[in-house]
């Protein structure tokens, strides 16, 4: 029944796709956040769903798409050469089987992002975008936070349909990508046109906020707690009634603290005495074996290069036994530790240039949604107040993976380099529709003034 | 239950709303006007 569902969910895709190609792209975006093969019994899980939904995607963009005006953006270049640099370093890899592995998802994610931008040609794709990456991204998120209201969740344990731990099913990814989506939930609910904003539209978008905000205390990630704080200061920018949102943010945070499990109040204590806890002090053992490692091979060790890592860490806590005044310190000994920030994974895997290049790509992201958020800010233009809220949304997303995978490996999570494209795509839209006009060059001198129509000296 | 429960919902809605695309010419294009003809369809239909 279950996967007569999931069949028949995809051959209905597959069918309007034929009409409006833009739904193959739609499909892949959904099969490769919540792998329906992976949730499959029997018949899915032998198919390459993926592979069909990309090539028809493909295939339906070329024979059917307009496309006029359509260029390589700046951003796509660098991913291009990202893509380039990967292939290399995978065929220099110090781990060539397992960097094999990795690379075998880590090109379509960024191929995909490369592509995706020259299909949102019209404003109701990219908004048809968010809305898919949004819902697919509920499907496990609603799982998780039912779940966690039921029974606390905690690290590590909470199944959100599958036991396989990668992708977006893992703990420390879903928890930052479920914040990270909660600026383009809020957007979707007010500026949406598929589902226009009315009680029920905005009902569903509070109870998935709170879902995604849930997600976080279920997987016990300090990551994603660090992640709702920022979400929230950032909101405070967006915000008129900036008095009342203090403290409405203030009362909740009150209310939902005595709700809390008390293995995840502990749990974020450990925030605070990082040199006591051993997963704390395990990264930064690890970063700074990556730093050197990279000092040694600046064009990195390719994927999965911190295999090779061999940790020394030194642990030191104040022994609550003796009054707290003595300090305990131990040694332990540790390999081949995951480099559990998407920043030293880049450094340790691409070296100086490819994480020079994924650094350039995220920075002209915000700074480009940055310049589109001022630039309509203040646009009087009915048919363009949707532009600067968006920018925003999307800048926010991007901020909250930026800050989130300073503590999680995720720096080739394909959800992200969709949000990517979608900027990438935003920013191309409003280039064919809304062209600046041209700035004067320099020495060129300023065209004639119109003559004065009244004296006023 | 809570997965089959969440899969219906989340999977309802995404069918909808990939009807109501189906359904809107400005998906293809802001100008409903230039949009492209449908696979097999001919110009004029």
């Amino acid at each position: 029944m279950h996967d007569l569902g999931l069949i028949g969910f995809l051959l209905i895709l597959i069918g309007l796709g034929f009409k409006r190609p833009f739904v193959f792209v739609l499909g892949y975006v959904y099969v490769d956040i919540v792998s329906p093969q992976r949730l499959s019994y029997y018949l899915l899980n032998s198919v390459p769903v993926s592979l069909i939904f990309f090539v028809l995607a493909v295939i339906g963009y070329a024979a059917m798409d307009d496309k006029s005006g359509a260029r390589l953006s700046g951003r796509q270049a660098v991913m291009l050469l990202l893509l380039a640099w990967c292939g290399y370093t995978t065929l220099t890899a110090d781990f060539p089987a397992a960097a094999l592995t990795k690379w075998d998802w880590v090109w379509k994610a960024l191929t995909f992002a490369i592509f995706l931008p020259f299909t949102l040609r019209t404003k109701l794709r990219i908004e048809a975008l968010l809305l898919f990456m949004v819902l697919s991204a509920a499907s496990l998120i609603i799982v998780g936070g039912i779940k966690t209201l039921l029974s606390g969740g905690g690290y590590g344990a909470l199944d959100l349909g599958i036991s396989d731990n990668s992708g977006l099913y893992e703990g420390s990814t879903i928890s930052t990508v479920a914040i990270a989506i909660i600026p383009t939930i809020l957007y979707l609910a007010k500026y949406g046109t598929v589902f226009p904003p009315d009680w029920r539209v905005k009902l569903f978008a509070w109870a998935l906020v709170f879902a995604c905000l849930l997600i976080p205390i279920g997987t016990q990630t300090r990551t994603g707690l660090i992640c709702i704080g920022l979400v929230a200061v950032m909101m405070l920018r967006e915000t008129n009634r900036r008095f009342l949102y203090i403290a409405g943010v203030g009362i909740a945070v009150a209310a939902a603290v005595p709700f809390l499990p008390a293995s995840y109040t502990q749990r974020m204590q450990t925030i605070e005495g990082y040199k006591g806890d051993a997963s704390a002090t395990t990264r930064i053992a690890v970063w700074r074996w990556t730093w050197k490692y990279v000092q040694d091979h600046p064009g990195g060790g390719g994927f999965d290069a911190y295999l090779q890592n061999h940790l020394v860490i030194h642990l030191s806590d104040t022994d609550k036994a003796l009054g707290g005044s003595e300090t305990v310190n131990s040694v332990e000994y540790d390999k081949a530790r995951a480099y559990h920030s998407a920043y030293f994974e880049m450094l340790g895997e691409q070296g100086f240039f490819g994480f020079a290049l994924w650094a350039m790509l995220h920075l002209a992201g915000l700074f480009r949604m940055e310049l589109l958020r001022r630039r309509f800010r203040k646009s009087t233009d009915p048919g363009e107040g949707w532009i600067s809220p968006l920018a925003t949304a999307l800048q926010h997303g991007h901020i909250i993976y930026l800050v989130g995978s300073l503590f999680i490996a995720i720096a080739f999570q394909p959800f992200v380099y969709m949000l990517v494209a979608a900027e990438i795509g935003l920013d191309g839209y409003i280039r064919r529709t809304r062209p600046r006009r041209a700035k004067r060059p320099m020495g060129r001198p300023l065209p004639t003034p119109p003559p004065a129509t009244a004296a006023t000296a | 239950m809570i997965d089959t429960f969440a899969l219906a919902l989340t999977h309802g809605l995404l069918l909808l709303a990939a009807w109501r695309l189906f359904r809107r010419d400005d998906l293809d294009s802001d100008d409903p006007g230039r949009a492209r003809r449908a696979w097999g369809r001919r110009p004029d239909a």
